[in-house]
């Protein structure tokens, strides 16, 4: 992984560890190709004499921007490439015979759309064969060789998986096995991880062990499980002379302890992990043990539920290699278990989660009213808080407040033609990120009403007002949708920074479906912030430009 | 360029037609057993939803088909199934929604995405429709007011 943070050379003293490890992953490239032809040309011989062809599936994904020169931005947090142009695209094809499976997805960034890690740590313009596998399952066994994504339990050791939107893919190549037999399940992988638009050197290796204690004794009533995982992350870098007077090992073990348990409308989870000593970020200077906890207790009842959530996160932030840096070098899942707004206004300063000093939690109540005559007629009731404090051995003793909001929103559909949304959400958040006890608050309100004029012909109109005494103070926002059923959308909005900038962040869009391709072409001004996405955020810088989004799957 | 060569010619050579079977993929139920998605949809046309908790419009469209299924199911027998491609943290909050939401419909959970992966769906709400063998006779992808119509119309179409 040349052109990541630290480009010192590498001695020439590697180690024969690594050495087999690389020795191994081209040969898993390697394997890969052989099994993947000599199966597919198998399959395509025996289908021929059974007539089963097998089938073919695929999606493309296009993410082009233009970007155009805008004297209104700041031109410390906002960009103007001088090519103009940018472009993320992802070409998936997948072949299917019976348990037999095999499949490539192509990548290409020319260059990379602006924001996104790729541009910086994956030279931006590269065509690459992002992911390939070839897969055998059965109902109790199975075998994937290739790209393999995977999470052990809630993701707090390991994750790995692709979120376009951040442009974050780091799947792991190598082998995976998994055993299933009568409430046992059993898997376990072996490979590297992918890096941008590499792969690291470090290798990673895993299991997982899940029993059914309720399904192995015949207990129908409930649903009881107890499950443990274990990952050890292998990266050669004590003899490198950045890390040699950083490491003590070269090895990180990771577990994690679990139990689930559901009775009638109750369910209630647990987990705990742990890691050995591990550098926590890029720029740590010591090695640190980690844990964390997470609880979870739910309980519905008919149109009742509510499910409350704690975690507490102590240096659990995982690199997939301590030689690089970024969002994209993460092995690990811990995303901000807070409300993951979609209006504008609510979501202008997301949560960012603490993974090395975090503790706090959140609950969420939901309420359906229902017309007992029409079910044109409901309420729907949201309400979600949650809070998160710093780990007071990170904050020189004192656990300060890193975010807290309560949101409540009511949904109400008055009959076949008129829907209305109603939120409010008070934020509180720590401009510091925790090393100061000063905080900012936000308090947005937001009415949504969508109007159906015919069946398929209908009107969405937002109102937005943030009220806020700190940073940037007032805000206000509205969108204006049109939208003809099944194919077209025309989309127009602002935000408008009234309180202290007084800069509009304006967008207009019109999008075009047909089937499952869809085509959507837009103009705007794109403020500098977070783009989150599953709780998972990256910062994009403010630009203004047309973009182009083709997404089509076959 | 090799990779892409060899890819071709096997698709060539095994003389493939596009996809028109469920794939035998499995996901989570709502009493949290492990189920083939086969097995959820055995026996009628089916509407499969692919939906997220952070998806607006994929909630929006559920909401919409939970108010008119009652009505369909007057004219045409079949099922809906809500596929939440919320991860294991997310996924106690989908079912949470599902109950609170009042959805009178069948909800699955496929938290690693191996069925999102395996359907191709790169953009939610993506909505399938299933004949009774199985076999995928429409796909949608987004949602706006209306679209469930053409769900309607199709339903209608593979039931006569």
């Amino acid at each position: 992984m040349a052109g990541l943070l630290n480009t010192a050379a590498r001695p020439d003293t590697a180690s024969l560890l690594q050495a087999a490890a690389r020795v191994v992953s081209y040969a898993a490239v390697r394997l890969f190709l052989a099994v993947f032809l000599a199966a597919t040309a198998s399959l395509a011989m025996e289908a021929r004499e059974k007539r089963n062809w097998g089938t073919l599936s695929g999606s493309l994904e296009s993410n082009s921007i233009y970007y155009m020169h805008d004297a209104g931005l700041d031109p410390s947090s906002s960009v103007n490439p001088d090519d103009r142009f940018g472009t993320n695209n992802y070409l998936k094809l997948d072949y299917m015979n019976g348990r037999f499976s095999a499949g490539l997805q192509m990548e290409g960034f020319l260059p990379a759309l602006q924001g996104y890690d790729y541009l910086v740590y994956g030279n931006g313009r590269k065509v690459i064969l992002g992911s390939k596998y070839v897969s055998w399952q059965d109902d109790m066994y199975g075998f994937r060789v290739g790209d393999i994504f995977e999470q052990y339990g809630n993701g707090l050791i390991f994750r790995s998986y692709e979120d376009r939107a951040l442009g974050f893919n780091n799947s792991l190549e190598g082998v995976h096995g998994r055993f299933d037999w009568k409430g046992v399940h059993l898997s376990a992988m072996f490979g590297r991880p992918r890096l941008y638009l590499e792969y690291a050197e470090s290798m990673v290796r895993g299991a997982d062990l899940c029993l059914s204690l309720s399904e192995m004794t015949g207990w129908d009533a409930a649903s009881l499980s107890i499950e443990g995982s274990y990952v050890n992350r292998y990266e050669n870098l004590m003899e490198n002379e950045l890390f040699a007077d950083l490491l003590t090992t070269n090895s990180l073990d990771m577990y994690s302890a679990r139990a689930n348990f559901d009775w009638k409308g109750l369910s209630a989870k647990f987990e705990y992990a742990g890691k050995s000593k591990d550098l926590p970020d890029a720029a740590s200077r010591e090695m640190l043990t980690g844990n964390a906890i997470l609880a979870e207790l739910g309980y519905s009842y008919r149109r009742f539920s509510v499910l409350g959530t704690f975690r507490r996160l102590v240096n659990m932030n995982t690199m997939i290699s301590l030689n690089a840096a970024g969002t994209g070098n993460t092995l690990n899942y811990l995303p901000a278990l807070t409300r993951q707004h979609t209006y504008m206004l609510a979501s202008l300063n997301p949560y960012q989660v603490n993974a090395n000093g975090e503790i706090g939690g959140q609950a969420d109540v939901y309420y359906s009213l229902r017309s007992k005559t029409t079910r044109s007629k409901y309420w729907n009731f949201h309400v979600n808080f949650s809070t998160y404090y710093t780990d007071a051995s990170h904050t020189g003793g004192r656990s300060n407040l890193l975010w807290r909001d309560i949101n409540a929103d009511v949904e109400r559909q008055w009959n076949k033609r008129w829907k209305t949304a109603v939120l409010v959400s008070i934020q509180e958040w720590s401009p510091s990120h925790g090393m100061q006890e000063s905080t900012y608050a936000s308090n947005i309100f937001v009415v949504d009403n969508t109007c159906k004029i015919t069946d398929k012909m209908s009107v969405r109109l937002e109102l937005q007002y943030l009220y806020s005494a700190n940073y940037e103070k007032d805000w206000m926002a509205g969108l204006l949708e049109f939208n003809m059923a099944p194919h077209w959308s025309v989309t127009i909005s602002d935000m408008y920074n009234h309180g202290s900038s007084g800069k509009h962040y304006y967008n207009a869009s019109v999008s075009y479906t047909r089937k499952s391709t869809r085509i959507q072409l837009g103009y705007g001004r794109v403020r500098a912030g977070y783009i989150c996405s599953g709780g998972v955020c990256r910062w994009t810088p403010a630009y203004t430009g047309a973009n182009l989004t083709i997404t089509s799957s076959f | 360029m090799k990779l892409i060569a060899a890819f071709a010619s096997m698709v060539l050579t095994a003389g493939m037609i596009w996809a028109q079977d469920l794939p035998d993929v499995s996901v989570e139920n709502m009493d949290g057993e492990t189920v083939s998605i086969r097995d959820v949809v055995r026996g009628k046309p089916a509407v499969i939803s692919f939906w997220g908790v952070t998806c607006k419009p994929c909630i929006t469209e559920l909401n919409a088909l939970n108010e008119v299924m009652e009505e369909w199911l007057e004219d045409v027998d079949f099922d809906i199934i809500a596929v939440s491609v919320d991860d294991s943290r997310f996924s106690s909050r989908a079912r949470s929604m599902a109950q609170g939401y009042d959805w009178q419909f069948k909800c699955v959970f496929d938290k690693n995405q191996d069925l999102k992966r395996a359907m191709n769906v790169s953009l939610t709400p993506q909505t399938f429709i299933v004949d009774a063998s199985g076999n995928i006779v429409y796909s949608h992808s987004g949602y706006t007011p209306g679209s469930e119509y053409e769900l309607y119309d199709k339903l209608m179409e593979i039931s006569e």
